[in-house]
């Protein structure tokens, strides 16, 4: 389960990997050289905004969600619960955070696991019992252990690029920027490229989504195997999916940290959305229990 | 050219030794740290015996027989020192608990003690950290053992001084007692 997992991620960055090329080979046909010279420009813009916020991840999440972090006296049994699962993982002590929400959630951010940080709302600390806060616990912890705040930021720094390229392009296709020198070329394969470059931040975000789609199946096989408990994540999450309130920020950009999306779901079609059908989700689970 | 391609291969088998060897002695780190912790946690059990034999002694003077069973297991399990001992101790006092807990329930007036709760809350979060940190130190049992039996790391064990360890299997009782099944 964990190894399917993780080499479809794999299989998703190559994804996003190969459509920077196509995008990039589709600027050289469209523009001759100067195309050429947009792309470590816009991979460098790219990367240094992601990057930044990665490296902040714990501390910029914070102000973003207004999560304020919390003490072992504050909430012992919490703590207990968490220490258990680091026993389990072998993983540091996280920092913790609670977001004052009634809406059930959590997420967990952190560029290592020295710098985890995990999160909940005061609503899932008020209607979950042990063995459900538990499963959540691992579940959080999990994306901590699998480094996905790292997988998603080598996603959002490719889909960035991407979009940087093709707008700067875009652009220049607007302005007349295309080189004379190009007239020779074969006309179906620049209006192949013109379309390559319209369609490729779609498809990158597609893959980016598709990539936090893969990492929560993941996250969800990891923490089973540090409770070995599929049934509390799985009771945890029909929690969340019988629940219809929504946290109450609908930030796009960190839609993709909760263990629920906070984002209204029918508002969102499957290929765009950061996160499985819950219902799905349980199903697994499930079938996990079932093996016993 | 000769030379730069000799060299650059008696790096390259330099650099594989090195990771297979510090792979083995990464291992075998792990697991003594997993076992420090199982250690940890029966320690902080073993420390809340007392407190919670006390209390549920102020309810119920004449269960002195699961008192001394608790008394005893726990005497036992802060002497072992081999995993095998230490796993043996560890099984029958979560028995003895076990029966303890059991008592407490025929006590509501214990039951409802804010003292008891608190000691139960603690004892259960105790019981989760000893299961997880035997689950964590097993599987890290068992990627050394693999790697110690599997090539190439196999062909290292002699040099990282490194060798098979053992799991830690509890002997819980009552996971012995198969239910008698008939066929009349």
């Amino acid at each position: 389960m964990q190894a399917a997992n993780r080499r479809k991620t794999i299989g998703l960055l190559m994804g996003m990997g190969a459509l920077m090329w196509v995008v990039v080979y589709a600027a050289l046909t469209y523009f001759g050289g100067t195309g050429a010279g947009i792309v470590p420009i816009a991979v460098g813009i790219s990367l240094i905004s992601v990057w930044g916020a990665y490296y902040g991840s714990d501390k910029l999440v914070l102000t973003m969600t207004g999560a304020k972090l919390i003490q072992e006296s504050d909430n012992p049994k919490l703590f207990d619960l968490i220490q258990e699962i680091t026993i389990a993982s072998g993983l540091p002590m996280p920092k913790v955070a609670v977001v004052i929400d009634d809406a059930p959630n959590a997420f967990a951010t952190g560029r290592n696991p020295e710098h985890a940080l995990i999160a909940f709302t005061t609503g899932i600390l008020d209607v979950m019992d042990r063995d459900q806060l538990q499963g959540v616990i691992a579940h959080e912890l999990a994306h901590v252990a699998n480094r996905d705040t790292l997988v998603s930021a080598v996603a959002a720094t490719t889909a960035g690029a991407i979009a940087i390229v093709s707008d700067i392009l875009a652009r220049m296709m607007f302005f007349g920027g295309r080189r004379d020198n190009n007239n020779n070329a074969n006309p179906i394969a620049l209006l192949f490229s013109l379309v390559i470059l319209i369609l490729a931040p779609l498809a990158a975000v597609m893959l980016k989504s598709a990539i936090s789609r893969k990492r929560e199946s993941l996250a969800d096989a990891t923490a089973v195997s540090f409770t070995r408990n599929p049934a509390g994540l799985r009771s945890a999450l029909e929690v969340l999916a019988a629940d219809s309130t929504v946290v109450q920020q609908r930030s796009t950009a960190v839609a993709h940290i909760w263990i629920e999306s906070p984002l209204d779901a029918k508002s969102v079609s499957k290929m765009f959305s950061t996160h499985p059908p819950i219902q799905e989700r349980i199903a697994v689970l499930k079938s996990m229990e079932s093996l016993g | 050219m000769e030379l730069i391609i000799a060299l650059a291969a008696v790096a390259l088998i330099a650099v594989f030794f090195i990771s297979q060897y510090n792979r083995l002695i990464r291992l075998n780190i792990t697991v003594d740290e997993a076992w420090a912790q199982i250690e940890v946690q029966l320690k902080r059990r073993a420390d809340l015996i007392p407190n919670l034999v006390e209390t549920v002694k102020g309810y119920a003077k004449h269960e002195q027989s699961t008192f001394d069973a608790v008394v005893t297991a726990r005497a036992k399990a802060t002497t072992a020192s081999t995993v095998a001992d230490t796993a043996a101790a560890d099984g029958m006092l979560t028995q003895a608990l076990r029966g303890l807990l059991a008592v407490a329930e025929a006590y509501p007036d214990l039951k409802a003690s804010a003292n008891f709760i608190s000691l139960q809350e603690e004892l259960a979060t105790t019981e989760n950290k000893v299961a997880f940190s035997r689950q964590f130190y097993n599987d890290n049992v068992r990627n050394l053992n693999t790697a110690v039996k599997t090539i190439p790391s196999s062909f290292f064990t002699g040099i990282a001084k490194v060798s098979e360890r053992e799991f830690y299997e509890v002997e819980d009782p009552q996971d012995r007692n198969v239910p008698n099944v008939s066929f009349n």
